[in-house]
């Protein structure tokens, strides 16, 4: 019987091209191992072959990510991998996306294995935990045999269809995954017995990390208010009555946009809360308690801001999921600067 | 270290043979030598270059190790300013290391 097939993806330093000078190089097909592949192959054994490598410019696929995706696919496609393998991406921006995005795709079109490495707190890490079984690796290529050895034991678990131990077991970043087990002792003891080694300063491993928020920094500050064009957007679920686009009272997976052009108050026979996370009761009986559009609105009069932007967009911020947070919140900051809004206000419940 | 200069390295170990080639590093911190010194002797760790999977296994010194050899007059005008600054004793240990695992040839120092 023959080798099984491997193809893998790398960018054009790791193909030896070049820097960002070459960035933008278009996808290139090698017969054969490349770059690391070559402790890839050194890894993987006799049992396995890569027999093909995809070059591409990090530049390339950032700006073309369809059509680059596209043609990448064409190329795996011709030489038939039972298992496919991208980087590793360390902690490069670019690079490890197109791998996160090239894996995702062979993954969901051949049915087969598609494995990467990307350090742990790289962006492509968050894209792509729960999708992909991402191998952690250290943050810059001189962890590139680690980050290899990793990439294989994970690929190789996949490929036997064996389960997969622990994320800090088997070295791959959480999926996000939970499953019931069983031990031995009750969750009250082992809370005490964690909080007792806690106060000897001795270390322990919780059962329930928190999860990271991003920390944003603050925009520059705005010289001249009277100047100032004064967005609102909110999470406290302020609705038109009747809440016309259904923006749910828990767990949005929308956010509605909403007219106040004409309007100098929020009253309760035009506006509601759609919020279903709090008493809505006085929101409900005036909604400028949430959305303050009568106090802007007497700033506007007294030239204290330059304008009200006249459209508010809403969501609910009950239980709603970062990741549909954040994208809700980078579509309507683009919105906002759009329309040429120099300043939100973000109000809560 | 660079693609270009991986390829000048790998050039001048091809012409004069590793027996007869000896690499001197300038880096000024620890983690950059330890993956400059491994590169010339077991291969490139990050495999991105044309050292990747070959092991010229050449002898590798930090400048800081050979100061007995230099002139002390041109020491003066090019290294003794960096010697006040750097990690002398981080960069000559991190070299000896890898020279000490995987250079071949090897002249005491």
């Amino acid at each position: 019987m023959g080798k099984y097939r491997v193809v893998h993806y790398i960018n054009q330093f790791f193909g030896g091209i070049g820097g960002e000078d070459k960035a933008g190089l278009l996808p290139q097909v090698r017969s054969g191992k490349a770059g690391p592949g070559i402790a890839l192959q050194n890894y993987l054994g006799e049992e396995f072959e890569i027999v093909a490598t995809i070059v591409c410019g990090d530049n390339y696929f950032a700006e073309n990510t369809v059509k680059a995706t596209s043609e990448i696919l064409n190329m795996i496609k011709e030489y038939k991998p039972d298992i496919f393998f991208a980087g590793p991406a360390f902690n490069a921006g670019r690079y490890g996306i197109a791998c996160g995005a090239i894996c995702e795709t062979v993954q969901e079109t051949f049915k087969i294995p598609a494995v990467m490495g990307v350090y742990p707190g790289s962006p492509a890490a968050d894209m792509y935990a729960r999708v992909l079984t991402l191998a952690a690796t250290a943050d810059s290529a001189r962890g590139m045999e680690e980050a290899i050895k990793r990439m294989v034991y994970i690929g190789l678990k996949l490929f036997r269809n064996e389960s997969l131990a622990d994320p800090e077991v088997d070295n791959y970043i959480p999926r996000g995954i939970r499953k019931n087990i069983l031990l031995p002792d009750i969750g009250a003891k082992r809370a005490v017995e964690m909080l007792v080694k806690k106060l000897k300063g001795e270390s322990f491993i919780t059962e329930y990390p928190m999860p990271v928020f991003d920390r944003v920094p603050p925009a520059h500050p705005i010289i001249d208010l009277s100047q100032a064009v004064i967005g609102l957007t909110g999470c406290g679920g302020i609705v038109p009555k009747g809440n016309p686009d259904r923006v749910e009272a828990s767990s949005a997976t929308k956010y509605g946009t909403y007219s106040i052009a004409g309007i100098d108050n929020l009253t309760g026979d035009q506006f509601e809360s759609a919020h279903g996370g709090y008493d809505t009761t006085y929101a409900n009986e005036d909604p400028d308690r949430v959305l303050p559009v009568d106090v802007l609105r007497e700033m506007e009069k007294e030239g204290k801001i330059k304008k009200l932007h006249d459209i508010f967009y809403s969501t609910v911020g009950n239980g709603t999921s970062v990741d549909n947070a954040r994208k809700y919140g980078q579509e309507i900051a683009q919105k906002f600067k759009d329309s040429a809004v120099n300043a939100v206000i973000v109000t809560s419940t | 270290m660079d693609l270009e200069n991986q390829n000048r390295v790998k050039e001048i170990a091809e012409t004069y043979g590793v027996e007869n080639v000896v690499v001197v590093l300038g880096n000024l911190d620890p983690g950059g030598a330890e993956v400059f010194a491994e590169t010339v002797t077991k291969g490139d760790p990050t495999y991105a270059g044309p050292l990747a999977g070959v092991s010229l296994e050449l002898p590798v010194y930090h400048i800081f190790e050979l100061k007995e050899e230099v002139d002390k007059d041109i020491w003066q005008d090019n290294v003794a300013m960096m010697e006040l600054v750097l990690d002398v004793e981080g960069l000559i240990s991190t070299v000896k290391n890898i020279r000490n695992i995987y250079s071949k040839n090897i002249i005491p120092v």
